[in-house]
């Protein structure tokens, strides 16, 4: 595949997007340099919402920062708060009961659940297909009331505490059996819909082959998550995470790294979650949630990578007398800002917006990290 | 005599409209409650919503002042566009082709152009804060390609309209041109005639194909799904109609109902022969292709994803040869 290379000299029009767009679901401004519609290089900047969570942190309890945590993102809220935890505990040499493990995986997944059905969603809406976008909608409703059935919220369900899980994520029989039941759903209605997305004519001349990302850049950006694996790498974290280690999943790619690439990544990538979730409740061990036995020290700087819905999280911890002293959060969307710049290339204006969301951006989670130019 | 005949064919002309009007006002409605929300298994909202209540809403909202160069011209399009729906209809009635100049297809198509021309105006003309220009934090931060003239993304809808001016319009007015070559008059009161005469146009192998060409058509100049890119939300969102609020907003609905109406009331005189009058029962045949007009649309759109160029030009191409050939059969 040729290269796309970014337009050095005069661009004839720019045509400035945001910070408030309705294809876009955060704000974030992007200048797209076009030349009769054809983009030939996109700016996107970002910073209008920071809220600076990292420096809130520094200075509290921990346990308080891993609920603040949660607040970082709408949409993999569970994910942060899992590997803030994961982090501390990684520190603090805090055992984790198995019961518990199994529990955040089964959240974990019904998150990417979640998050690939607000993607797919999202995608079909910005396609303008408002048909296909309701039925996505409809299939994540069922996941987002399995989610509060076990956190007690929609959102911010706070499963994750300091060495296990909260009291109320519990599975009981019936919460086991409607899970199973409403991953038949889901099933079902997921191979319905990618079904009749790959059947529509106008649908695939809308997607296939624009914003193609090719392998070799996306290496080199350093993209992350499905978006480098519908290039065709398979590269997944959750390969080498000791949670996952009793589970048996595919790593799912695509080979054209463009928006139908991208979309049935995400498509194929939720019949995996569904295989895991089918294995961790049909496996799930007894136990406590929660291991109480462990003390508070002091800790040098804990790191922790772990996949979530849209590449990998990284956070970093250092403790003193049981208070953050050090904080960095790092989510996927800032290495695939690069990639979503470099998709846009060479298409038409009005699938811009496509390739950017093509990456599942998630620019206010984003938002906090500084860059410092060294001039 | 002549006296009680002009106030009695005002009165029905009229009276006509007002009718056309009424009912107009519920097509929107019905196109989103009945055909896009039972087909995406939603509610949707209650049928006098979008055609009634949202014109009432914005009627009596307060005017917020217009981000445009020419604001009081860009204000008065939206009333244009009203009248010249309101012109096509007139036309339309029997009791215009007493005037022979304005009840030809001529006539019809120099109305809709002017409506076109309105889109490319209102895009040039409104400057929204959706594309807001904040050039200052990209020189200071040195962003790229500073020296790339900036534009609105209404400026792309206003190019993007005068480009359907120039071929994205050809399949409707080819196809509104089809029944001369049945009728071998571009005067409406003669292609009805003809029509009363022999037979609906629609039911002869060229009519039917200048029928779907003219569906075509029809969704092309309502800007809706899969032909809408002059006002694609994935870039220029709402397009012409951006900046318009309160009354102006109101008017913008108002006329796309009554637009929808006509539209159908087209097709009925050069398809079917039958004008819309309110002395005759053929108004309800007016209605029921102006409702079926609106099912078809609604059920189009609901399955499609917006076409960008890449799509729009060979379905126009398309389109257009499709158009020619029903001439080309008229002809014969």
């Amino acid at each position: 595949m040729d290269e796309k290379v970014p337009r050095s000299n005069i661009i004839e029009t720019e045509i400035p997007m945001g910070t408030v767009h309705p294809a876009a679901l955060e704000p974030y401004r992007v200048r797209f340099f076009v030349e009769d519609e054809i983009v030939q290089e996109a700016e996107i900047t970002i910073g209008v919402n920071h809220r600076g969570i990292e420096r809130i942190m520094e200075g509290l309890p921990v346990q308080k920062a891993n609920a603040l945590t949660e607040k970082i993102c709408g949409i993999c809220s569970n994910s942060h708060i899992w590997n803030s935890c994961r982090t501390a505990e990684m520190g603090l040499g805090i055992e984790i009961p198995e019961r518990a493990e199994y529990i955040r995986v089964i959240m974990g997944e019904l998150e990417r659940l979640h998050s690939h059905f607000l993607y797919l969603a999202h995608g079909c809406e910005v396609l303008s297909h408002e048909t296909f976008s309701m039925r996505v909608f409809y299939l994540r409703e069922i996941v987002m009331e399995l989610l509060a059935m076990i956190g007690g919220n929609r959102v911010q369900y706070g499963c994750s505490v300091l060495g296990g899980v909260r009291p109320r994520c519990e599975l009981d029989e019936a919460k086991i059996l409607r899970i199973k039941e409403d991953m038949d759903k889901v099933e079902e209605g997921l191979t319905d819909f990618a079904n009749r997305f790959t059947a529509d004519p106008i649908v695939m001349s809308r997607i296939a082959g624009i914003g193609v990302l090719p392998q070799k850049q996306a290496i080199e950006l350093a993209v992350t998550g499905p978006t480098l694996r519908a290039t065709g790498v398979a590269r997944d974290l959750r390969t080498t995470m000791f949670e996952y280690d009793n589970f048996d999943f595919n790593v799912v790619t695509q080979p054209d790294g463009d928006v139908k690439s991208n979309l049935l990544m995400r498509a194929l990538e939720s019949f995996e979650s569904i295989k895991i979730i089918r294995q961790a409740i049909a496996d799930i061990p007894e136990g406590k949630l929660v291991n109480h036995d462990w003390e508070m020290v002091d800790t040098d700087i804990t790191e922790s990578y772990i996949e979530v819905p849209r590449g990998t999280l990284y956070h970093s911890y250092a403790l003193e007398s049981g208070r953050v002293r050090h904080c960095i959060i790092r989510t996927p969307s800032m290495a695939n800002i690069g990639a979503m710049q470099y998709a846009c290339i060479g298409d038409q204006i009005t699938d811009a917006q496509l390739c950017i969301v093509q990456c599942d951006p998630c620019f206010t989670c984003t938002d906090r990290a500084i860059e410092i130019i060294r001039r | 005599m002549f006296e009680s005949t002009a106030i009695n064919s005002v009165l029905a002309v009229v009276l006509t409209v007002i009718v056309c009007f009424i009912i107009s006002t519920l097509l929107p409605g019905i196109e989103r409650k009945y055909i896009h929300a039972r087909i995406q298994q939603r509610i949707g909202p209650i049928v006098i919503a979008p055609g009634i209540m949202a014109p009432l809403k914005f009627m009596f909202k307060e005017n917020v002042e217009i981000s445009s160069p020419v604001p009081k011209l860009y204000k008065i399009l939206p009333i244009i566009c009203f009248i010249v729906v309101l012109c096509v209809l007139i036309t339309l009635t029997p009791q215009a082709y007493k005037i022979p100049a304005l009840s030809s297809l001529v006539a019809i198509v120099g109305f809709l152009k002017v409506e076109e021309i309105c889109y490319v105006l209102m895009g040039s003309l409104s400057k929204s804060v959706m594309s807001l220009r904040m050039p200052f934090p990209d020189l200071v931060k040195g962003g790229a390609h500073l020296n790339a003239q900036r534009s609105f993304v209404e400026d792309i809808s206003a190019k993007r309209s005068l480009r359907m001016i120039t071929y994205g319009s050809f399949p409707l007015y080819l196809a509104l041109f089809a029944p001369v070559t049945a009728a071998r008059s571009i005067f409406l009161q003669d292609i009805v005639a003809y029509q009363q005469a022999n037979g609906p146009f629609l039911f002869t192998v060229s009519g039917a194909i200048a029928a779907i060409v003219f569906f075509i058509g029809y969704m092309i100049i309502l800007n809706e799904y899969p032909f809408s890119i002059i006002k694609a939300k994935s870039d220029v969102i709402e397009g012409p109609y951006m900046e318009y609020a309160a009354k102006y907003r109101s008017i913008v609905y108002l006329t796309r109902g009554f637009f929808m109406f006509v539209l159908g009331c087209v097709f009925s005189v050069l398809f079917i022969g039958i004008p819309p009058s309110i002395f005759s029962w053929g108004i309800l045949v007016n209605i029921a292709v102006a409702l079926i007009f609106v099912f078809m649309m609604g059920i189009l759109s609901a399955f499609s994803p917006v076409f960008t160029n890449r799509q729009l030009l060979p379905t126009i191409l398309g389109a257009t040869l499709l158009g020619v050939l029903s001439i080309v059969l008229g002809l014969l």
